[in-house]
């Protein structure tokens, strides 16, 4: 068996989650071999094949060059299938290989299985094995669902490159709005859902997180309506943090969530649903109405 | 000006769900349907890219489906598309999206659209393949997670919502898909009077089998609900009684109180 | 002496042709004034409201005549009422002067004003005139030095409050003069029957013969021509409210409390839903405004006003009658402003009160239906994030309706899917069945069924939002589209009778659903439960300690059904001890949730329930009992925020009957 692990690289950095398609790829059991647009400056922790191009001229965003490379480096290296981080970098790309390799894809993969791979559906409250019949499978993981290792050692660099393809410029990155709050560095933190019913609620969840010496965290739902500002959302499109402690109250543990939140240490779920799906997750799942449990712990903490 | 935003009926996500008797797909019985969120965010912005082109411009709405997905069709029609095209298929559940987008590709192929949108992902299988594997069929340039969208001339300026609220603006020119994000725009509301307009608008039925030809790639082994994880405690009871236990255990487990 | 007087004494009967010329002059100014305005109304849609005329005639007349609706509110209305009753009788002698006069001597030879009947006659007009003068003082006094809050003085009120007085106290000043020639002297035993005239006669006795003549001469004339400006500028101010407010009367609303028009949408050519101009309402809208006399008591009571949101019912009226006038192309909605319209939790209390019969709230229903069905807009996200889940799921929260019915999992209910007989149809509503705090209303409903021997039938999860509370905010669509669902399944199911615990789900099952085809029996539960106390099916069994409460007479049930003493007798029944609030009966203040906007969120001003919950805590009775699912709701909030936790407690009147069942 063996994987062709494609990295991601943004901003000049390699990011953290390269490391993850190692722990994927050592679950599977795969020899490795890795491919990445990037820079000599910031290469993984490996020591196997790394076929490199130069950011600097194929550009961190160019799917349809990415992809010609990936093609070329599947050319030579067989590979039984081709695995990517389920990001928007990923899964902008895999689309584009899979159908010029005639190849499955399997996105956002949770577990290797016995016949497949599991994959989430609907809202994370359920779960799919899917079995690729294709020769090759182009395989997206999702974020935080496979350990992050670094193999150790150097790569072995084989430099590559290619042209540009017509139809689309990457134009440059907009920076994310100023950060208010940088979460990834808290060690608790209190996060509140949908669950919370309304804007006048969020101040309950924030005095816990004060009563907590902890941040105030939100999800994406929360955020768009406007009950808080962005920089406190959790997930992926939101900050993935790691704390100590999380509190995730009336938040139902919807897969970009969750993908966010999984590393904390210790994970509790307040919920009025019994079989929400952030109980997977959680360490303890309370069930109760958030507006009622929320305020009575922070009184309690406050004796 | 051609231009088609492809949809999809989902169930609505608050539903339990439940295998199906194959154990492959839900069971349907008591599950309410809506139009996948993703795409309203897409039709939205077909509405307002054929409202910005005006006179000449005509926007098409496509869905896979049994009889029910014309809901959602009329919904689209009612925001403001101009006609629709019903792909018959009861069966599409089963269908992987390589297939899925292959029939859109086939029934886009002589049509000639210059822009054609599509959601980011649906919301119950959330493959997030199909729209960028119809533009790789036809050949069309393509970007997903589109937050941004802005239409002159021929060239697509697109914002991608990336990681950590970062976004990256990409250039596209026709013909171009794109694949929309959550919070792209504000959906409209169908008027009433739209609504009715909408009654009178041409929904063409097409027989899956005359744009089928590809074979599945990938089989769904199994579809079923997730083991509950071991080693979870799960707290119910009083509301006193919960704070006391809840409290019991963070002394135990963690250093937050100390 | 005669007891009689001789009409045109002094003046003459020269008078009479350039009287009545005059007379005529002014009543051709008014009419061609009236005139003008019947073209503004006529701006307005057409709508029928001469129909049933001998029973409109009948309740003019009555409304008109008896004040009743006037004297409702005792400080101004009596003063009102009098000052009416006491310028109609001097209105009536000058008739009664003008038939003798002018008909019954020259055509019969024919005197009828003269001996007791004249003595009655001088009687009654003087004091008749006394009154109407100290009454115009007390609504002067009020207008003027006084100033309540929120009463807008403008040109118009100087000009009618001189002219009355003027009149009033030239009529007097001219009989007392005449008085003074004909009768001090001369008549003294008649004299006596005019006592006011008298004590004016007396102030002009010192003057000469010839200058009591002159003087009078001129002061008839005055007093003449006065009267003749009063009629002339009938329709020119505030005093066309004598014909605005009684037509207003005769033009009613004969329809049920609240009933909307059902707009039909199979009908494809109409184009124009809701009211965007004056063009969109009624005829009928646009002469509320000037039929209405900016008594500001809507806006006295208007739950909005009081907790500082920018509506008032009162300017809503008089915004559209102005911009009907001055410039009907433009936009009402603008004009009044979604701020305002919004607002109204069409609880009725406007419309309850006014003593003019302006309809307030339909108006304002009319411009949310143009806001919602024309240009997509709601008063928030959330209501519109409400108004989808209610089009997906049939309720607004969200939640699946396959568990709509779970709330009566292991009680005797009877799903109406299985087939089985039921006595009646439970029509539970969104609250009751999915909110948890109001499960516990259904689940009481049920008890005291089982307890009576009635088999309850509930749709479950068939059941779907009765679209109430979208209606009230615009969007007829979505309710029809729920209503019909409903209404499919309750014929389906040849439900005989049907029993709710949601006012507003009582309301339109009872009343709106009439519009789309289901004619049945529907009740709320609690005239339900007073009769089958009143049949003793159901026994209870009071604690031996009365229980001290207060009662909210929600909207839904008291201002639009009248329901305000079943409830009451329930409770007392229950071993009850009331201690009624202030605002209670018609007079009750809602609690916020209605006219939909238990959807959404109150953002502008203080909370209307936290009001509402203040004055229940004011009663001291530490139990407030409420027969609605939205009031309960409202005042659970209500009570945690303002802080009475401990204090107040609030329950409905189901869990009070079902816990006192006896055993």
């Amino acid at each position: 068996m063996k994987a062709l692990l494609i990295g991601e690289y943004r901003e000049g950095k390699l990011l953290d989650s390269t490391n993850e398609l190692f722990g994927f790829a050592a679950q599977l059991g795969a020899e490795t071999a890795m491919l990445l647009v990037g820079s000599d400056s910031a290469l993984p922790s490996y020591g196997g094949t790394l076929y490199l191009a130069d950011a600097a001229v194929c550009g961190e965003y160019n799917p349809d060059l990415h992809k010609q490379l990936i093609v070329e480096a599947v050319g030579r290296e067989n590979p039984d299938c081709i695995v990517l981080m389920h990001s928007s970098y990923g899964w902008d790309l895999a689309p584009r290989v899979a159908a010029a390799l005639k190849s499955a894809q399997v996105s956002e993969v949770t577990g290797i299985v016995a016949d497949g791979f599991e994959v989430g559906c609907c809202n994370a409250k359920m779960r799919r094995t899917v079995k690729p019949s294709t020769a090759k499978a182009v395989i997206t993981i999702q974020g935080g669902a496979f350990p992050a290792q670094a193999p150790g050692g150097s790569p072995q660099v084989v430099k590559v490159s290619g042209a540009a393809g017509g139809g689309l410029e990457f134009l440059g990155y907009e920076p994310a709005e100023k950060k208010g709050v940088d979460l990834t560095k808290a060690e608790v933190i209190v996060s509140a859902g949908r669950g919370v019913s309304k804007k006048d609620n969020i101040p309950l969840i924030q005095a816990l997180a004060t009563a907590l010496k902890g941040e105030l965290g939100a999800s994406r739902p929360v955020v768009d309506a406007g009950w808080v500002e962005h920089s406190h959302q959790v997930g992926t499109t939101g900050q993935t943090v790691s704390p100590k402690l999380y509190v995730a109250c009336g938040i139902s543990g919807a897969i970009q969530h969750l993908a966010g939140m999984k590393k904390a240490d210790f994970i509790v779920a307040i919920n009025k649903d019994r079989d929400a799906p952030i109980g997977e997750v959680a360490d303890v799942l309370v069930v109760a109405d958030v507006l009622q449990f929320v305020p009575a712990l922070t009184a309690r903490i406050g004796r | 000006m051609k231009v088609l935003v492809c949809i999809k009926q989902v169930p609505d996500l608050e539903s339990r769900f439940k295998p199906n008797a194959e154990g492959l797909w839900f069971n349907e019985t008591d599950l309410a349907w809506r139009m996948n969120e993703y795409d309203e965010y897409a039709v939205e912005q077909a509405v307002r890219l054929r409202e910005q082109l005006g006179e000449g411009a005509e926007l098409t709405v496509l869905s896979i489906g049994p009889d029910r997905v014309v809901e959602a069709i009329k919904k689209a029609l009612a925001m403001g598309a101009d006609k629709a095209v019903h792909v018959q298929d009861p069966a599409v559940a089963g269908k992987d999206p390589w297939q899925v987008a292959s029939i859109i590709a086939a029934y886009a192929k002589g049509e000639g659209f210059d822009i054609i949108f599509t959601g980011l992902q649906s919301q119950d299988r959330g493959s997030a393949q199909v729209g960028v594997s119809v533009a790789e069929q036809l050949g069309y340039a393509c970007s997903t997670t589109l937050v941004g969208f802005e239409y002159d001339s021929g060239t697509i300026i697109a914002k991608r919502e990336l990681e950590g609220g970062l976004k990256g603006v990409v250039k596209l020119k026709t013909p171009a898909l794109v694949t929309c994000q959550l919070g792209l725009n504000v959906p409209r509301y169908p008027t009433l009077p739209n609504i009715m307009k909408a009654k009178k608008k041409e929904i063409a039925q097409i027989a899956v089998a005359d744009l089928l030809v590809e074979e599945p790639v990938a089989a769904t082994v199994s579809f079923h609900a997730p083991a509950r994880k071991g080693g979870g405690i799960v707290l119910e009871g009083a509301l006193e009684d919960l704070v006391d236990r809840l409290m019991g255990i963070l002394n135990e487990k963690t250093a937050v109180l100390r | 002496m005669e007891a009689t007087r001789e009409i045109y004494w002094n003046v003459g009967h020269g008078v009479v042709w350039p009287m009545y010329l005059f007379a005529f002059v002014a009543m051709g100014i008014a009419a061609w004034g009236f005139w003008r305005r019947l073209a503004v109304y006529r701006q307005g849609r057409a709508l029928n409201r001469v129909d049933q005329l001998p029973r409109r005639i009948a309740l003019m007349l009555q409304g008109m005549l008896a004040q009743g609706k006037v004297v409702r509110v005792l400080d101004p209305g009596i003063l009102h009422a009098l000052f009416f009753w006491g310028f109609g009788l001097l209105f009536i002698g000058t008739l009664l002067i003008m038939a003798q006069a002018d008909f019954s001597v020259p055509v019969f030879g024919i005197v009828f004003l003269k001996g007791t009947f004249y003595q009655l006659f001088s009687l009654v007009l003087d004091v008749a005139g006394l009154v109407a003068l100290v009454m115009l003082c007390g609504l002067l006094v009020r207008r003027f030095f006084i100033k309540p809050d929120g009463l807008e003085t403008i040109r118009d009120d100087y000009v009618v409050h001189a002219l009355l007085l003027a009149i009033v106290l030239t009529g007097f000043v001219t009989e007392g003069v005449r008085m003074a020639a004909t009768e001090l002297a001369v008549n003294p035993g008649l004299a006596r029957f005019s006592p006011v005239g008298l004590l004016v006669a007396r102030a002009f006795a010192s003057l000469s013969a010839e200058e009591l003549l002159l003087t009078h001469k001129v002061l008839w004339w005055v007093h003449f021509f006065l009267a003749v400006a009063f009629i002339a500028a009938i329709p020119f101010t505030k005093l066309r409210h004598i014909f605005t407010t009684s037509a207003n009367y005769l033009f009613c609303d004969l329809g049920p409390k609240g009933a909307l028009a059902t707009i039909n949408l199979e009908d494809e050519t109409v184009e124009q839903f809701g009211a965007a101009t004056i063009a969109d309402l009624s005829w009928k809208d646009i002469f509320d405004a000037d039929a209405c006399t900016s008594c500001k008591r809507c806006q006295d009571r208007c739950p909005a006003s009081a907790t500082g949101k920018p509506l008032s019912p009162m300017k809503v009226v008089k915004q559209i009658g102005e911009l009907a006038r001055t410039n009907p192309a433009g936009n009402l909605i603008d004009t009044v402003s979604r701020d305002a319209l919004w607002s109204c939790t069409t609880c009725r209390s406007c419309q309850e009160i006014c003593p003019a019969n302006v309809e307030h709230v339909n108006k304002i229903i009319e411009m949310r239906r143009n806001l919602t069905l024309m240009e997509g807009e709601f008063p928030g996200d959330e209501v519109r994030t409400a108004a989808s889940n209610i089009e997906v799921n049939g309720n607004p929260f969200g939640l699946a309706y396959a568990s709509r019915g779970d709330w009566a999992d292991g009680l005797p209910v009877t799903l109406m899917e299985s087939g089985e007989e039921v006595d009646i149809l439970y029509f539970v509503g969104c609250y009751a069945s999915f909110d948890k705090r109001n499960r516990e209303i259904a689940r009481s409903f049920v008890t005291i069924c089982a307890a009576a021997g009635i088999k309850v039938g509930i749709l479950g999860k068939e059941e779907k939002c009765c679209g109430e509370p979208v209606r009230k905010l615009g969007n007829e669509y979505l309710y029809q589209m729920m209503a019909q669902e409903n209404i499919e399944l309750i014929k389906a199911y040849r439900v005989k009778r049907i029993v709710t615990t949601c006012p507003h789900c009582f309301n339109t099952l009872a009343r709106d659903y009439k519009d789309l085809g289901l004619d049945l029996p529907v009740e709320h539960y609690s005239t339900f439960v007073n009769r089958l106390i009143g049949d003793g099916s159901l026994q209870l069994s009071p604690t031996p300690e009365p229980f001290d409460f207060t009662y909210h007479d929600s909207c839904y049930l008291g201002r639009y059904m009248d329901i305000i003493d079943e409830p009451r007798q329930v409770l007392l029944a229950a071993g009850g001890r009331l201690t009624e609030m202030d605002r209670s009966g018609m007079d009750s203040f809602c609690c916020s949730a209605g006219g939909g906007r238990i959807l959404a969120e109150e953002k502008l001003g203080g909370r209307i329930s936290a009001e509402r919950v203040k004055m229940a805590q004011q009663t001291g009775a530490p139990l407030l009992v409420s027969n609605c699912p939205f009031c309960l709701t409202m005042f659970e909030d209500g009570i945690k925020t303002g802080g009475c936790e401990g204090e107040l407690k609030v329950r409905d009147l189901a869990e009070i009957v079902a816990e006192r069942i006896r055993a």
